[in-house]
């Protein structure tokens, strides 16, 4: 008697068998820490996957369909003045999770604050950029205008001038209309409103507890400032189909909003927990203690998640991420003592700093990229091919641009037409950077100079990790000759890629000195096309640029992985929209 | 002892200013772009490099930044941690009980099992079990921690679904975030039963026995060999062979004569051993999901998170200097004839 009585305390105290999180609760466990709540300031994926959830923007993304929106705090809008202005009719009877209502003084609140504080290290500068022409806060706006010996009264002159531009952009024309004038054309403003940094706060609870106010009187006190500090950093009252309830270290815990203005949703209890340690993660999902979890690759989904029972990958050939990876080459590399360009001459113990910018050293560097390995081995074959810098579900994309595969006659050829022939004669040294602990890109960078080395045997490539920091560092004081990088999209425009990668001025583009008038032109005059009716011949353009990208190759783009989802099979409702952070929207899931 | 004992306690502060100078002229060594790094959160922030170290002051030099961080620390301001996301006294608040709780369940069965082990291996000196328990020992204490862990997830969590991992179960955590249960000490099998809810308690107990059960095979090991070889030193003494020679039991002789006096170099052990545990496992705390200090503080020193990594620095510093003191104290207790003046 007494045996059995202590095997069943065991038993009690081991945890019993099986135990699948309720059926009105969604357990995911994901591999990266929150960085903020706060829609301004959150620019990270962990983040705005909980975000996305609490907070609304004025349209969203129609589930899985891609480039298609529905309305959500807006019903209907409508492009002005030559897409100069843009106008909003906003939904009523819309409540906060505090139970004010939603009205149009709530969404010209979240758009100018984001305009008065716009921090740094979020995206708040594409609004900047649209709306009044400045991608940065005030503060340093004077700064760069002005100068560093500027007057008090200069800097307050400049100051009421950005204001001023800050309160002309947003205007209510009444308390369901918001109309938005923009500094300039942009055509990716509407997809800029979809990002999460634009979803619409209650300005009667933020003020409330301390934030901005609202008016003149202090904004000057919010330029540029850390918002991780305020309190919507971790508190939050959106409109969304759920509301935050703690946000506690690790672990943030939301439930279904009950005065919610759409469907109620099936699932009432969330808890996402941040579980860094990937077997860990996995345990939890074969225990059921999870309905969701983050899984680094395909290897380990076909290695291990395969084989667990109850358990189901969502995948589909057509899904690609919401972004892109490629070399770079630098046609003009800066830097005095460089130590990635060895000499500096074409003697064989360096590179010139214009090395690459004869296309034949670029195409004989792409010829030695093995794609096919790279998509076979490195993705076991679960990945999607790019033509050009833009995701290949996109508009604009062009399937048919050819892909360079590894071709070492051709390298030889064109290492051979390189600079006159002096190239394959005198031979070169120089090295590959890559992030540290990035093992594709330092996959990506061996195989180039395997290939390459196996040509010439004066041709010498040296694979140096770096720091992550000293590799944005290195980047962006383009001292790098060649390397590997990625770009995620900010919002759901094609823009968004084709103007970084390839626009002279574009983030990226800058940083390896390329200049082409041809591209500049082309990207330029996309960005007036911003009717609707003017989309297709925009993405026309995009199209071309792509053609002329392959021709001109200032960078050589590669496989990236395909996205895949896994879950628990009781799980229902999961589908796949690259901009969205979590893949899906809480609120469309439901249990069998 | 009492003046002994305040004269240690005089000596922490100047332990802690020399400990944060020491991180602070460490940090000194990178440059300001490596320590910006750590107010980076994604690549596009390239351009802002620049206003981040302008910002933080992260160009001047070791004098000005000390007297930014002390004049704040001074001011009860620990500062802003760019790895939680929240004031380091905040995080410390919440991941110290961790820390606290999962040490302490640890500790204890470490202590008796490599205490007991020793003194079994030392009384069967060269038999066939000392040679198994030498065997054990150097298992143990080669075992990496990960493989220790993340076998006991797999095998124990995973297959056979006992247990668990993080502090409580998915449903435990929704429930308490949202309803009254108050923290008094913030530890879960503590506050489970001063909230008279003793199935927290007993869930809490639950996922604690895996992580420490990984502790006690990696630790005990080490303190298994040193009780054994001070424990042998201890029986070769004169005043066993003549407790011996009396006629005392050998009961007698191993557990009250020579035991008590072997534990001393144990106790030595033991306490730095404890502050380390509350410093943090980190391997542990990252695999069973255990928000605890060690991981925190891995992750700042990762990304160079300054204003963390001092402010860890100096609560372990605090910690271990207060272990230290506690050993000296317990050797009063185990060894009377040792006294401080």
């Amino acid at each position: 008697m007494k045996k059995h009585l202590f095997a069943a305390i065991v038993l009690a105290a081991l945890g019993g068998a099986f135990a699948a999180t309720p059926q009105d609760t969604y357990v995911y466990m994901q591999n990266a820490v929150f960085d903020s709540l706060d829609p301004v300031q959150a620019y990270d994926g962990a983040s705005i996957g909980v975000i996305e959830n609490i907070y609304e923007t004025l349209y969203s993304f129609k589930r899985d369909v891609p480039g298609e929106y529905e309305p959500t705090l807006a019903t209907s809008y409508e492009v002005k003045n030559d897409g100069l202005t843009y106008v909003y009719h906003l939904r009523k009877g819309v409540k906060f999770h505090s139970g004010n209502p939603m009205t149009c003084r709530d969404v010209e609140y979240s758009i100018e604050r984001i305009l008065v504080t716009m921090p740094g290290d979020s995206g708040a500068w594409f609004y900047g950029d649209a709306l009044t022409g400045y991608g940065n806060d005030a503060l340093t706006e004077a700064k760069k205008a002005l100068g560093e010996n500027a007057s008090q009264q200069e800097i307050d002159k400049f100051l009421d001038a950005y204001w001023q531009k800050i309160d002309d952009s947003v205007v209510c024309d009444d308390l369901y209309t918001v109309r938005f004038n923009l500094a300039g054309p942009d055509v990716a403003f509407f997809a800029k409103m979809l990002f999460t940094a634009a979803g619409v706060v209650d300005s009667k609870w933020a003020i409330e507890h301390g934030a901005w106010s609202g008016t003149k009187d202090d904004w000057k006190d919010w330029i540029g400032v850390d918002l991780r500090t305020g309190y919507l950093h971790n508190h939050a009252s959106g409109t969304g189909p759920y509301m935050l309830v703690k946000w506690d270290d690790k672990n943030i815990v939301a439930k279904a909003f009950d005065g919610y203005w759409g469907e109620a949703p099936a699932i009432k209890n969330v808890l996402v927990q941040a579980v860094e340690e990937e077997a860990t993660r996995l345990e939890a999902l074969r225990r059921g203690d999870a309905d969701r979890v983050d899984v680094n690759d395909w290897a380990t989904v076909n290695a291990k998640v395969k084989q667990m029972t109850g358990v189901k990958v969502w995948s589909d050939p057509a899904w690609s991420l919401a972004g892109a990876h490629v070399v770079f080459f630098n046609f003009n590399v800066q830097g005095e003592n460089n130590p990635y360009i060895g000499s500096g001459k074409l003697d064989g113990n360096g590179i010139p700093r214009d090395f690459f910018a004869d296309v034949n050293v670029r195409k004989a560097f792409a010829y030695s990229l093995d794609q096919d390995a790279i998509y076979n081995d490195i993705y076991e074959g679960n990945a999607a091919w790019y033509t050009m810098a833009l995701p290949p579900t996109w508009p604009g994309y062009d399937p048919d641009i050819p892909i360079r595969k590894l071709d070492l006659d051709k390298a030889e050829e064109y290492f051979k037409k390189a600079w006159g022939g002096k190239v394959w004669e005198k031979g070169f040294r120089l090295t590959i950077t890559h992030n540290a602990g990035n093992t594709v890109r330092q996959a990506v960078a061996e195989m180039l100079k395997a290939n390459i080395e196996s040509l010439n045997p004066k041709f010498k490539i040296d694979v140096v990790p770096l720091q992550w920091s000293d590799y944005l560092k290195a980047a962006r004081a383009k001292s790098l000759p060649i390397w590997p990088l990625g770009w995620g999209a900010d919002y759901a425009d094609p823009d968004n890629f084709i103007h970084p990668f390839y626009h002279s001025e574009g983030s990226l583009a800058k940083r390896q000195n390329f200049k082409d008038p041809e591209f500049d032109k082309l990207i330029e005059y996309a960005r007036t096309l911003v009717r609707p009716d003017q989309q297709e011949e925009r993405f026309a353009i995009y199209r071309k640029i792509g053609r002329m990208a392959y021709d001109v190759l200032p960078n050589v783009p590669y496989p990236r992985q395909s996205p895949f989802i896994v879950t628990r099979d009781n799980l229902q409702g999961v589908y796949y929209n690259s901009m969205i952070s979590g893949a899906f929207y809480w609120k469309d899931l439901s249990k069998k | 002892m009492f003046n002994y004992i305040a004269r240690r306690l005089l000596q922490i502060p100047v332990v802690l200013f020399v400990l944060s100078l020491i991180i602070m002229g460490l940090m000194q060594l990178l440059s300001p772009e490596q320590r910006a790094a750590a107010f980076v959160t994604s690549d596009k922030q390239i351009e802002n490099l620049d206003l981040i170290i302008e910002k933080y002051h992260l160009r001047e030099g070791f004098v000005v930044q000390y007297k930014l961080w002390a004049g704040e620390v001074l001011r009860g301001n620990l500062g802003f941690s760019r790895i939680s996301k929240e004031p380091v006294l905040t995080t410390i608040r919440k991941r110290f009980p961790a820390s606290m709780e999962l040490a302490l369940a640890a500790f204890v069965p470490i202590v008796l099992v490599g205490v007991w082990l020793g003194t079994q291996a030392a009384t069967h000196r060269d038999s066939l079990l000392d040679q198994a328990l030498r065997v054990v020992a150097i298992v143990g204490w080669s075992l990496p921690t990960f493989v220790v862990a993340i076998w006991l997830v797999a095998w124990i969590y995973g297959g056979l679904g006992w247990f668990g991992i993080g502090r409580l179960p998915s449903s435990l955590l929704i429930e308490l975030a949202a309803g009254d249960f108050r923290r008094y000490t913030g530890l879960f099998t503590v506050d489970g039963l001063l909230n008279g809810r003793p199935d927290i308690t007993l869930e809490a107990l639950k996922r604690l026995v895996l992580p420490a059960t990984a502790l006690v095979i990696v630790v005990s090991a080490g303190i298994m060999r040193v009780m054994r070889s001070s424990m042998l030193d201890e029986l070769g003494k004169d005043y066993v062979r003549t407790a011996r020679a009396k006629g005392l039991a050998e009961k007698a002789v191993v557990y009250k004569h020579a035991r008590r006096n072997a534990l001393i170099p144990v106790i030595t052990m033991a306490g730095p051993m404890l502050g380390r545990m509350i410093g943090g496992i980190v391997v542990i705390e990252l695999i069973f999901n255990f928000p605890g200090l060690g991981e925190w503080a891995a992750k700042a020193a990762l990304q160079l998170d300054v204003t963390t990594l001092l402010a860890f620095v100096m609560l372990i510093g605090l910690i271990m200097a207060t272990a230290n003191l506690l050993v000296d104290v317990a050797y009063v207790i185990v060894d009377p004839r040792i006294r401080y003046e």
